[in-house]
């Protein structure tokens, strides 16, 4: 086999199956922790720290939308999480100050 | 107006994800996709096929699967979601009819797999100077045979979705997808010690840059890249209906879906090609490829029983998953529409697909007239279609911020909301036209009379579910919810 195949074929496997296998992983990982979080405490965050700067930033545009009070009654999921459960499920020591402000 | 009513929900993460993958990896990517890796410049096919992939699938599948967890509805509730009770719900009608047509065709290819899944239990390829091709011109000239094996199909299928989305697609996903990935990957390795066959890696991954400039390469990797992972067709939006509110979509929805999809394509390289080079068979794809070709492989090789049986049940359990996928968007959908029982709606949706597959079953230029209206223009403009529902009536912005981003193990940024708004649906008319372009000269009759129907289906179906609406449906609303 000439080289430049060769660089192909590992670098297909490394995109392919190396993504599939990382993403897989990593989803089941997750949904682990997020069956443990809902069994100790019943819930958790909906919304990463960034997710929930957008859906904030959404209200701000559109506080008179037909859609807005879908979103903030997922805001107060979200606030009524961070407040009630000691654990989180995503990673909020790095969320900015106005962030960590609104939740 | 129809609400959500009482509905499943996926038992475990892991029997989700076999699900979906097992619903997007069909005979395309074992029959198809090294064949057209190995005829468009190899690696640079792939380069051209991944960048696809990342641009177009992977953000419209987050879309699809995304719209569906919100809405917690099949394709046309879901459009009644969006349109309210206006004509524009039989858009959602237009997408089923061509799911439903897609499997009466599909059914057919599930019948054969079945057919040579058996011959490979029976040992029948590794009989002493076995002629393959033979074996294929009788079964292909049977009509009853072939309407046989279609009924055996539609019987399976009907079987495993009366089970339910949790007792039946799932449990059935989560051993099918190992077994099928174990065998493709026991005949690759099999395949690659082969004497000669480094010849079939060297076809499917020497890289032709020359190909990447070449607008033939970007449209069969456009092809592969959608028809593939089965984009736009309602079936992401149907598996992601039955998704708890705070699962993730874009990592496993989105990222594993299409390239864990792939993935498969790729082992089906590893395990064919090799083989292929190794006994001086042309290169080639589709049904004389695996019935043929590989069978007739298969029976010269030492342990060639083993190889077969691996092969030819993997490529039934890849057929099988997908023809359950494709049935699930019309059996959700008809129990939501008439408020019945899963049983109901399993039995007429399945009935209605085995009538309709009969004319395929007993004549092959109906399969591949289906297959070419379906096929060039169907699937396009129900992914336009959907694209446009995801990115202009819900709004992209809106999807992305309420759902697509909730309980997400990966953070979904702006750009996708222009990629769902302008990207998808731009290629998706684009694409059509290019296929009309190329094929108004070649098959004049099949291509303006396959437009006539579809032009003509787009009205009726609005005129339709505009009529529907005026005797209200009722559904009972209920909202079991959890991750």
């Amino acid at each position: 086999m000439s080289l430049s195949a060769i660089i192909v074929m590992l670098a297909s496997i490394v995109a392919l199956w190396g993504v599939a296998g990382y993403a897989l992983v990593v989803s089941m990982r997750h949904e682990e922790r997020k069956l443990s979080l809902l069994h100790s405490q019943g819930d958790f965050e909906p919304f990463s720290p960034r997710a929930f700067r957008d859906l904030e930033h959404w209200l701000t545009q559109h506080p008179d939308s037909e859609h807005a009070p879908e979103i903030r009654e997922w805001q107060g999921v979200q606030r009524q999480s961070l407040q009630h459960n000691p654990q989180r499920f995503y990673d909020w020591s790095n969320a900015d100050d106005d962030t960590r402000e609104a939740a | 107006m129809t609400t959500t009513i009482s509905r499943e929900q996926w038992g475990s993460r892991f029997g989700y994800l076999m699900a979906v993958v097992g619903a997007m990896v069909g005979a395309g990517n074992i029959w198809r996709m090294p064949y057209v890796t190995g005829e468009n410049g190899g690696g640079a096919f792939l380069i051209a096929y991944f960048l696809l992939l990342y641009l177009i699938a992977v953000p419209g599948l987050m879309g699809e699967t995304s719209l569906g967890r919100h809405t917690r509805q099949g394709l046309i509730g879901t459009f009644r979601k969006l349109y309210g009770n206006s004509r524009l719900v039989g858009l959602g009608l237009v997408i089923l009819i061509f799911n439903i047509v897609l499997m009466s065709y599909y059914s057919s290819i599930v019948g054969w797999s079945i057919y040579y899944a058996f011959h490979a239990v029976t040992g029948t390829f590794t009989q002493t100077n076995f002629d393959t091709a033979a074996l294929w011109q009788a079964f292909s000239g049977n009509t009853a045979l072939n309407v046989g094996m279609h009924s055996v199909a539609m019987l399976l299928v009907t079987s495993i979705l009366l089970l339910g989305i949790k007792g039946g697609i799932e449990r059935l996903a989560k051993w099918m997808m190992p077994i099928l990935t174990i065998a493709l990957i026991a005949i690759a390795i099999r395949g690659v010690t082969l004497p000669g066959a480094m010849a079939g890696l060297e076809f499917s991954f020497s890289p032709n840059w020359a190909y990447l400039t070449r607008g033939e390469t970007w449209l069969a990797a456009l092809g592969q890249a959608l028809f593939s992972t089965g984009l736009g067709w309602g079936i992401a939006l149907t598996y992601g209906s039955y998704l708890g509110r705070n699962d993730d979509i874009p990592l496993g929805g989105g990222i594993f879906t299409a390239i864990g999809n792939t993935s498969f394509g790729l082992l089906a390289i590893f395990a064919v090609f090799p083989i292929v080079f190794a006994f001086g068979i042309s290169p080639s794809s589709g049904a004389e490829l695996a019935f043929v070709a590989l069978a007739n492989a298969f029976g010269s090789m030492t342990g060639g029983y083993l190889w077969a049986l691996l092969f030819f049940m993997g490529f039934f359990f890849a057929n099988l998953t997908t023809a359950i996928a494709i049935t699930e968007v019309g059996v959700t959908t008809y129990r939501e529409e008439r408020n019945t029982s899963r049983t109901k709606a399993v039995l007429t949706i399945c009935g209605i697909i085995w009538l309709l597959g009969i004319p395929s079953a007993m004549n092959a230029d109906i399969l591949g007239y289906l297959d070419f209206v379906v096929g060039n223009w169907g699937l396009p403009l129900a992914t336009f279609i959907i694209m446009i529902a995801i990115g202009w009536k819900f709004d992209a912005h809106r999807l992305r911020v309420l759902s697509l981003n909730r309980g997400a193990d990966l953070y979904v940024p702006r750009i996708w909301e222009l990629v769902v708004r302008y990207q998808i649906p731009a290629i998706m008319l684009g694409i059509m036209a290019y296929f009309l372009y190329t094929n108004l000269g070649q098959t004049p009759w099949k291509t303006v009379s396959g437009l006539a129907l579809l032009t003509l289906m787009i009205p009726l179906c609005m005129w339709i579910m505009n009529r529907r609406h005026d005797t209200p449906q009722v559904a009972t609303s209920t909202g079991d919810q959890s991750s």
